[in-house]
């Protein structure tokens, strides 16, 4: 059974990696086959050389920018989760709160990243803040829809067993966001890197990758402009794959029958094990499954 | 423990869905209420889970007043309900966790339980991957915990096959009379309702009224043979002319 997991693990990794590779082949063969110059798209050879070059400059890069987008990314999430929260605990709360929510969209981000910098200054609490609004509004959205949909029989039963409306909160409510909590957080941990680079752009005191990829293009340096693209696109992946690892081992119903170890283990360590369970006495126990 | 409905009723607004019910449960009795949709069957255990206050009456367990208030009898619905993100185990024990949190004795409690009605195997499951008629033995058992003396189950094997149900009607008149409760029971089945109770309560819908109570005075313990017997198919019989007529 072990073997068989781990042969199922190879190849969830495996097949992702073989699309990627195919990527980069493609690349490398349309600069050949077409003779692409190299001022207009560099080869992955040429960018990889280029990543080597400018190692120092680019992680130093690669660090500032996944400060700015982690950080960013964590407010805007937790923000948003209790924003959704709040509206879904009132009634008067969601229609006070509802045109916050739909104006916050509706701003444009770039529009707005100027007056952030007025505001802000350059450091890094307009970069946090561009990023934050993008994750906020689909982490509001989505946990807004996990609350409506949980069953009101559901509720109803909760509070008939005698449950506080806390402890039924806590127990039923809570639980049942994680999972459209979790589809907003993939989809907004690219873009959140894509916020980090927006918000160097408009103040670029930082030296994250944005502002690599300026100067880079200042010195019409196509390479190493590809070589931060590469940067960026890791951070962007691996992003995805912690939000999505977190997702893996939070939702474990999701994918398993019978719940791991590790969260069992903790609640049922009293548990004595009573191999016969009434035998002979309890026709209920011997009959058929159905 | 006697459960007592004193002349509840229930208006919403101008309309009557419930004229004054008078009903006495026995301490340890199997009490089943069948009718057709409309006929306040819901409305009642509605009353008597203390989810909805009565217009007038009220509910007592042996002779106390439990009208309005929750967490004094057990209840079940069609619909599992069972929370996904739970084990078997914990889906057991979401009472105990709501009123505060299941202490290792209430877990013991509940594993042996499960297991002495045929979820020993399925304890650190998830409700997904259990069959229709286990996910509702794991309802049944989350009610059981409750430790309430009085049970209320809202049609909970309307959704499984019959061979299943079947099953499951047996194993439920085990697990009562080992666990010695007093169940009221609401089913469209008359079939059903005559296999599992020692009362079958007819109801009748706009308003909602008691039309007749039956007394089933079947032997016990029964089993699938007892529904082609004529005592049985009598009382059948009587049942179908409550609720559609005598046939021209």
């Amino acid at each position: 059974m072990s073997s068989s997991k781990n042969a199922r693990l190879l190849t969830a990794i495996a097949i992702p990696l073989v699309s990627l590779v195919v990527i980069v082949v493609m690349w490398d063969l349309s600069v050949r086959v077409f003779d692409i110059a190299p001022y207009v798209l560099p080869s992955p050879e040429r960018t990889l050389a280029a990543l080597q070059d400018d190692w120092e400059t680019l992680s130093a890069g690669a660090v500032i920018t996944s400060k700015e987008f982690i950080t960013g990314f964590l407010i805007g999430a937790v923000a948003g989760f209790l924003f959704a929260l709040a509206m879904s605990w009132s009634r008067l709360v969601q229609r006070l709160l509802y045109p916050v929510l739909i104006t916050s969209q509706a701003v444009p981000i770039i529009a707005v990243a100027p007056a952030l910098v007025i505001w802000m200054g350059f450091g890094l609490a307009p970069k946090l803040t561009i990023v934050a609004l993008i994750v906020f509004f689909p982490v509001v959205v989505n946990v807004l829809d996990g609350l409506a949909a949980v069953d009101k029989d559901l509720i109803a039963l909760a509070t008939a067993m005698g449950g506080t409306r806390w402890r039924i909160f806590r127990s039923v409510t809570l639980p049942a966001t994680l999972t459209p909590l979790f589809s907003a957080l993939k989809m907004t941990a690219t873009f959140a890197v894509t916020g980090a680079v927006l918000g160097e752009w408009t103040a670029s005191t930082s030296g994250g990758l944005g502002v690599a990829l300026l100067e880079a293009q200042s010195r019409l340096d196509v390479a190493s402009v590809f070589a931060a693209i590469v940067l960026l696109v890791a951070l962007g992946l691996a992003a995805f794959g912690i939000v999505a690892l977190v997702e893996l081992l939070l939702t474990p119903w999701r994918r398993s029958p019978v719940a791991p170890t590790w969260r069992t283990h903790f609640r049922n360590r009293s548990l004595v094990a009573r191999s016969e369970p009434a035998q002979g006495n309890s026709p209920a126990a011997e009959m058929a499954t159905p | 423990m006697s459960l007592t409905l004193s002349g509840i009723s229930q208006s919403f607004g101008s309309i009557e869905a419930l004229a004054p019910v008078d009903v006495d449960v026995a301490s340890g009795e199997f009490v089943s209420i069948v009718g057709p949709s409309g006929c306040g069957k819901s409305t009642i255990f509605n009353i008597v889970s203390g989810l909805l206050k009565p217009t007038t009456g009220s509910v007592l367990l042996d002779g106390k007043a439990i009208t309005g208030k929750t967490g004094h009898v057990g209840y079940m619905l069609q619909k599992d309900l069972l929370l996904p993100w739970r084990t078997v185990l914990d889906n057991i024990v979401l009472g105990a966790d709501l009123r505060g949190r299941a202490t290792p004795r209430e877990r013991q409690r509940a594993a042996d339980m499960a297991a002495r009605y045929g979820l020993g195997d399925y304890l650190n499951h998830y409700p997904h991957a259990l069959s229709g008629g286990m996910r509702q033995r794991a309802a049944v058992m989350r009610t059981l915990a409750l430790d309430h003396p009085v049970m209320l189950l809202d049609e909970p094997f309307g959704a499984l096959d019959s061979h299943t149900r079947l099953l499951m009607q047996q194993w439920l008149l085990d697990v009562w009379r080992e666990q010695q409760k007093t169940i009221l029971f609401v089913t469209h089945d008359i079939d059903e309702a005559l296999f599992l109770s020692d009362r079958v309560i007819v109801m009748s819908p706009r308003p909602g009224r008691v039309q007749e109570i039956l007394t089933v005075d079947l032997r016990r313990p029964r089993d699938v043979h007892l529904t082609a017997e004529i005592p049985y198919t009598s009382l059948k019989g009587h049942l179908l002319d409550l609720i559609y007529g005598r046939a021209a």
